[in-house]
């Protein structure tokens, strides 16, 4: 925990899963660069993020895979999670009101039904997008203290290490909405 | 025609008086093809219990018979040995109770069971087989009328429950008359489907069939018998390496359960003379047979099985040598049974060998690079705390600090999952088709082999743009290596125009060490996106694909061997104005090493693309 760019205490992996064109990538850009990537092309297996945040004055390294929209992602993800692994759903592109494909009541219900935590956001604008992953690693490390996540069964220890305390699906996983927000 | 179904149950108490193990081994195989039948036959048992006391008498009259009936035997076996000689009885207890009565519906039924099974695996079908060759070795000439009588008095007696099935009804009934005809037209309904089958993948088992040493074949086929039973082939589909190794295991040692029975009960039934004879060259035999499945079996890690296969030995040799004969026909039928069961539908074995190989715990190369991050940066953080002014990052820390790691990772997952695809085309396919993929995974396996490092030094960096750009265009997806280019300009750029006299020499290893990194973790990230690319790549070429992949690995890893030469240069010039010029050395040294090391990460994950690769070309 002393001084020196590396020292974190966690690496938390995300994977960012949803269908083509959501804007998987751009959320992750904005996040990652707080920028908005107007022609970002597409994503070709999978892309790579890092920024290190903190919490409860924790250094935490998020390890971000940020997925091209295949299929094989979507099934993955439903079929191999554990249950302690926190999923966050994203309605993207909220700047876009009057496309908007999902109304928020739905989508909200939807989050609840499943246990999911949900947020609206913009990776244009950056609305919300920083708390979104900020909101998540919260939780993770919540999950951390009250001993849901066994991070040695995971993988290797705690501190300085790639510890794997749980998949985080910042998902938009129901249908694509390529205008409005995803749901 | 019509002694002989009673006739063969008089031989066959010949080794059943003096084998009652083997008439369970018989009886608990019968009993797993006909379960519901069992209720049945035990009451007939029952019922034919008082007639055993009555005749036990009878027995010892009658072995004379089969004395002079052993000649003939043998060649009735070579006769009967085609006829599946259950169906025969069976056919014949219908004839008998006629259609319609309990007895017969359960036995019709068995003939069915014993096909549906065939189906599932080959070794059902041997085992109906080995029971029909059971039957027919025992079935003794025809034409003794003498034994006609008590033989159907003592049937239910000795033989073995299957037989008993079949024959229940037969002592009392004595209706051999009809039987006769309706025999007849059963017999060509169910012997001929059965007959094919059952010979035609049976052509190894000849040895077995040898007339010359019928008393022992008789002991052997039991053991055989209970290898279906106590294991189920039919599951080999769907096997993994362990159950093969357990299923191995078992049978081994359910089979040297046989032949310690085998052993045990055998002694003094062959005829010692006979034995003495054979012993001799069955003995080389042993010797032939038994390094032979020590190779073949070792070969593929089946360690269990070489155990068993030295235990049997063993058992065989402390038994003395007048079993032994029977142990050393035991133990080639084992040998044989093993190879048989194990190539079944893998023809020479190809398909577990590529499985077992996949198992085989190689090193995650991300996660050893991973490991060895952390270890350095523990280290560095001591360091930090004693002197706080080393700052220098490791290798592998500026690698994933390059996102090499993240794609590293990637990359084998790629790899994996196109390895798992590979297996699961092969384990579809079978025979031609299987050695045909084989072949052609082997081709392009050849094809991505890295020519041996030619000493290209001199190699300048125009040359390799070039080589890079014709590399890029072949494989005809949209990978760039723009980034690898900048990456390089950059260092170039920063090296021209370094003031040598300024600069530290320890910053001089730092950049050197974090160029490596990066253009490594370009190299690896551009792997996996030709990887996912190639993919989904439309109309694969993968001659076209491996040349490229070649070309591009042999240029970067000749471009790495530039780059440690370029900065070792500039460290050579340091070093001549420097003091102390072993730590200068040192640092040269590690230069090269990490050189080493980005060349070898790259040419792993350039082998990681070969099963991509292999999933285009089958």
């Amino acid at each position: 925990m002393s001084a020196g760019p590396y020292n974190y205490s966690y690496i938390f992996k995300y994977i960012i899963i949803g269908d083509m064109g959501v804007g998987k990538s751009c959320l992750l850009h904005q996040f990652t660069e707080k920028k908005f990537m107007a022609d970002c092309p597409h994503t070709i297996g999978v892309e790579f993020g890092t920024r290190i945040i903190e919490v409860s004055g924790q250094k935490i390294k998020l390890q971000i895979w940020d997925t091209a929209g295949q299929e094989s992602w979507l099934t993955d993800t439903r079929n191999l999670t554990n249950p302690s692994t926190v999923i966050f759903l994203i309605g993207n592109k909220c700047d876009l009101e009057g496309q908007r494909d999902v109304t928020y009541e739905e989508a909200s219900k939807f989050a609840e039904e499943n246990g999911l935590m949900f947020v609206e956001a913009s990776a244009k604008t950056g609305d919300n997008v920083e708390e979104a992953f900020l909101e998540t690693a919260k939780k993770i490390y919540q999950s951390i203290q009250d001993g849901r996540l066994d991070l040695n069964a995971a993988e290797s220890g705690v501190q300085h290490k790639p510890s794997q305390p749980g998949r985080n699906n910042l998902s938009n996983d129901q249908q694509a909405n390529k205008d409005n927000c995803a749901c | 025609m019509e002694t002989s179904d009673s006739e063969y149950f008089e031989s066959a108490d010949e080794d059943f008086q003096s084998d009652d193990e083997d008439t369970k081994t018989v009886s608990s195989v019968t009993k797993t093809e006909e379960k519901p039948n069992t209720k049945c036959v035990n009451d007939a048992i029952k019922k034919l219990e008082h007639v055993q006391l009555e005749d036990t008498q009878e027995k010892n009259s009658l072995n004379n018979n089969k004395k002079n009936d052993k000649g003939k035997t043998n060649k009735e076996i070579e006769d009967n040995i085609n006829s599946n000689e259950i169906t025969e009885d069976l056919a014949q207890i219908q004839a008998t109770k006629g259609p319609g009565s309990k007895l017969n519906k359960v036995e019709a039924s068995h003939p069915t069971s014993v096909k549906k099974r065939s189906k599932e695996t080959d070794v059902p079908k041997k085992l109906g087989a080995k029971l029909s060759c059971k039957d027919s070795v025992a079935k003794p000439p025809q034409e003794s009328p003498e034994c006609v009588k008590n033989v159907d008095q003592k049937q239910p007696k000795e033989s073995p429950e299957c037989v008993k099935s079949a024959d229940q009804k037969q002592p009392k009934s004595e209706t051999s008359n009809i039987e006769e005809n309706l025999w007849d037209e059963s017999e060509i309904d169910w012997g001929k489907e059965n007959e094919d089958d059952l010979w035609g993948n049976d052509d190894d088992w000849e040895p077995v069939n040898e007339p010359t040493v019928p008393p022992q074949r008789e002991k052997i086929e039991p053991a055989q018998v209970k290898v279906p039973s106590s294991s189920s082939w039919g599951s080999w589909g769907t096997w993994d390496v362990s159950s093969i190794i357990s299923t191995a295991t078992q049978s081994v040692s359910t089979l040297t359960q046989g032949i310690s029975t085998v052993l045990e009960t055998g002694i003094g039934v062959p005829d010692p003379e006979e034995l003495a004879k054979i012993n001799q060259a069955e003995k080389e035999k042993l010797k032939e047979i038994v390094p032979d499945e020590d190779t073949d079996n070792s070969g593929f890690g089946l360690g269990n099985l070489v155990m068993g296969v030295s235990q049997l030995t063993k058992l065989v040799e402390t038994t003395g040598t007048k079993v032994i004969s029977g142990g050393l026909d035991t133990l080639e039928t084992i040998g044989k049974k093993t190879m048989e069961v194990l190539q079944e539908g893998d023809p020479g074995l190809k398909k577990k060998r590529a499985f077992l190989k996949i198992d085989q715990d190689k090193p995650v190369l991300s996660q050893l690079l991973r490991e060895a991050k952390e270890k350095a940066e523990e280290e560095n953080k001591i360091l930090e705390e004693k002197h706080f002014a080393k700052k220098a990052k490791n290798y592998e820390t500026l690698f994933d600090d390059h996102q090499g790691l993240v794609h590293l990772e990637a990359l084998e997952m790629l790899s994996k999952q196109c390895d798992i695809k590979l297996q699961t085309l092969l384990e579809s396919y079978t025979d031609e088709a299987l050695t045909e993929m084989q072949e052609t995974m082997d081709q392009v396996k050849e094809l991505c082999e890295l020519p041996d490092e030619e000493e290209d030094e001199h190699a300048n960096w125009t040359e390799i743009k070039e080589k890079l750009e014709s590399a890029v265009s072949e494989i005809s997806i949209p990978i760039s290596y723009k980034k690898f280019v900048e990456t390089w300009e950059e260092t170039e750029a920063w090296l021209n125009n370094l003031k040598l006299e300024i600069c530290d020499a320890r910053e001089l290893h730092q950049q050197a060490v974090e160029t490596l990194a990066q253009l490594t973790a370009i190299a690896v990230e551009q792997f996996h996106k030709a990887g996912e690319l190639l993919l989904v790549k439309e109309h694969r070429s993968t001659a076209d694909e491996a040349d490229s992949l070649v070309q591009l690995t042999t240029t970067l890893t000749s471009l790495i061997g530039v780059v440690a030469a370029k900065f070792s240069d500039k460290l050579n010039t340091k070093s001549s104005s420097s003091k102390n010029k072993e730590e200068i050395n040192s640092l040269i040294t590690n230069v090269f090493f990490e050189a080493a090391n980005s060349s070898s990460y790259i040419q792993d994950a350039f082998q990681l693309l070969i099963p991509v690769l292999q999933v285009g070309a089958v």
